[in-house]
């Protein structure tokens, strides 16, 4: 391997394929290797185990959404601040999840809700109706079990939506 | 395939380390569970770009301690909203002064289809990108790829990463070149 300090110069790194030196004694060495087809198998079985859950998953998340809204609502400014923190983290756990499990359309709207709070302040009336819209396109959403990316009636949701923030942005 | 000769088997990751960067403990959870089907030896987990590279660091000043294991692949989500973000940890990677950090295998895990994703995490020094929702057969396939093709790695005034060319076509028009690309050494106008 060389290196040189002169920043002008374009180098090409060409090393030892360590990790082809250490995938088993029986593993193809010079050509492609595989992942047994059993464990890649049991992988997927336990994607599907796991987005077997992820309606009910959602719903307990909406329901904490739903809680830390009533606070933000209703606290003090200092309140707000600490609710709106974990609004952020809840809508970030939401879109990841449904995400992974092909929930796109709430995937899109919790992104969203992520970014609005991000950017925000919370402090305004308007904002709060911003924020209202969409925990109920979230929920609506949920409620119909959409998956993928929901058709036309999704872009309605989606105009909903942006139409609040547009309105009262 | 003759009697004697060997039939190949799947690769055996149960010498390797595997490092998941991800916020979501579920994402992290259901990420560390596949790779444990995989056979993956030692899988270890951060919540930010911050853990990790409190990690990377640590692991990277013991390296002499024969208790301490070192990190063969790095899985890492791109937004990370609390303690940094993938694109963080990416560019503290591939800019460190230790080898064995910044020519790490990085495999960038993300919700965010864009074209913007797969450039920046591309240009920023990723070996490979996979979009959510993931698969068996997805991160499968990203693990062999960084195993079976380890991509040359470039070291140019704005770039430091994997070969960004990933076409092995084969080029029809007049040959210019006097050395073949591994020796190349390009200088700037």
């Amino acid at each position: 391997m060389t290196q040189k300090n002169d920043d002008t110069k374009v180098m090409m790194y060409k090393m030892a394929n360590r990790l082809k030196e250490r995938v088993g004694f029986n593993a193809p060495k010079d050509s492609e290797g595989f992942l047994n087809p059993a464990a890649i198998e049991e992988a997927d079985k336990l994607i599907a185990e796991v987005c077997a859950t992820c309606p009910e998953t959602i719903s307990k998340h909406l329901a904490t959404l739903d809680a830390l809204w009533e606070a933000m609502r209703s606290g003090s400014p200092a309140e707000r601040d600490a609710s709106a923190t974990k609004v952020f983290a809840t809508a970030h756990e939401i879109k990841d999840i449904s995400a992974m499990c092909g929930f796109e359309l709430i995937a899109y709207f919790a992104e969203s809700l992520r970014d609005y709070i991000e950017k925000t302040n919370l402090n305004l009336q308007a904002q709060i109706v911003i924020v209202q819209a969409h925990l109920d396109a979230i929920k609506v959403v949920h409620h119909r079990g959409v998956k993928k990316d929901g058709g036309p009636e999704a872009e309605e949701l989606k105009r909903m939506v942006q139409k609040a923030i547009d309105k009262f942005q | 395939m003759s009697l004697f000769e060997k039939k190949p088997l799947p690769y055996d990751l149960s010498n390797f380390t595997v490092l998941i960067v991800e916020d979501s403990l579920y994402m992290q959870s259901l990420m560390a569970q596949m790779l444990k089907a995989f056979g993956v030896g030692d899988i270890l987990a951060c919540e930010s770009a911050k853990e990790a590279i409190e990690l990377l660091s640590v692991l990277q000043a013991s390296k002499k301690s024969r208790y301490l294991t070192t990190v063969d692949i790095v899985l890492m989500d791109w937004l990370m909203p609390k303690g940094g973000s993938g694109e963080e940890l990416l560019k503290w990677i591939r800019s460190n002064e230790k080898d064995a950090i910044r020519f790490l295998p990085v495999i960038v895990v993300s919700g965010y289809t864009t074209e913007y994703l797969t450039a920046t995490a591309r240009d920023l020094g990723a070996n490979e990108t996979l979009v959510k929702p993931i698969s068996g057969n997805g991160l499968a396939s990203r693990i062999c790829s960084v195993i079976d093709h380890p991509r040359p790695f470039i070291k140019a005034p704005h770039y430091f990463g994997p070969d960004r060319r990933r076409q092995t076509a084969a080029y029809l028009g007049h040959e210019r070149r006097i050395h073949p690309p591994e020796e190349v050494k390009v200088e700037k106008p």
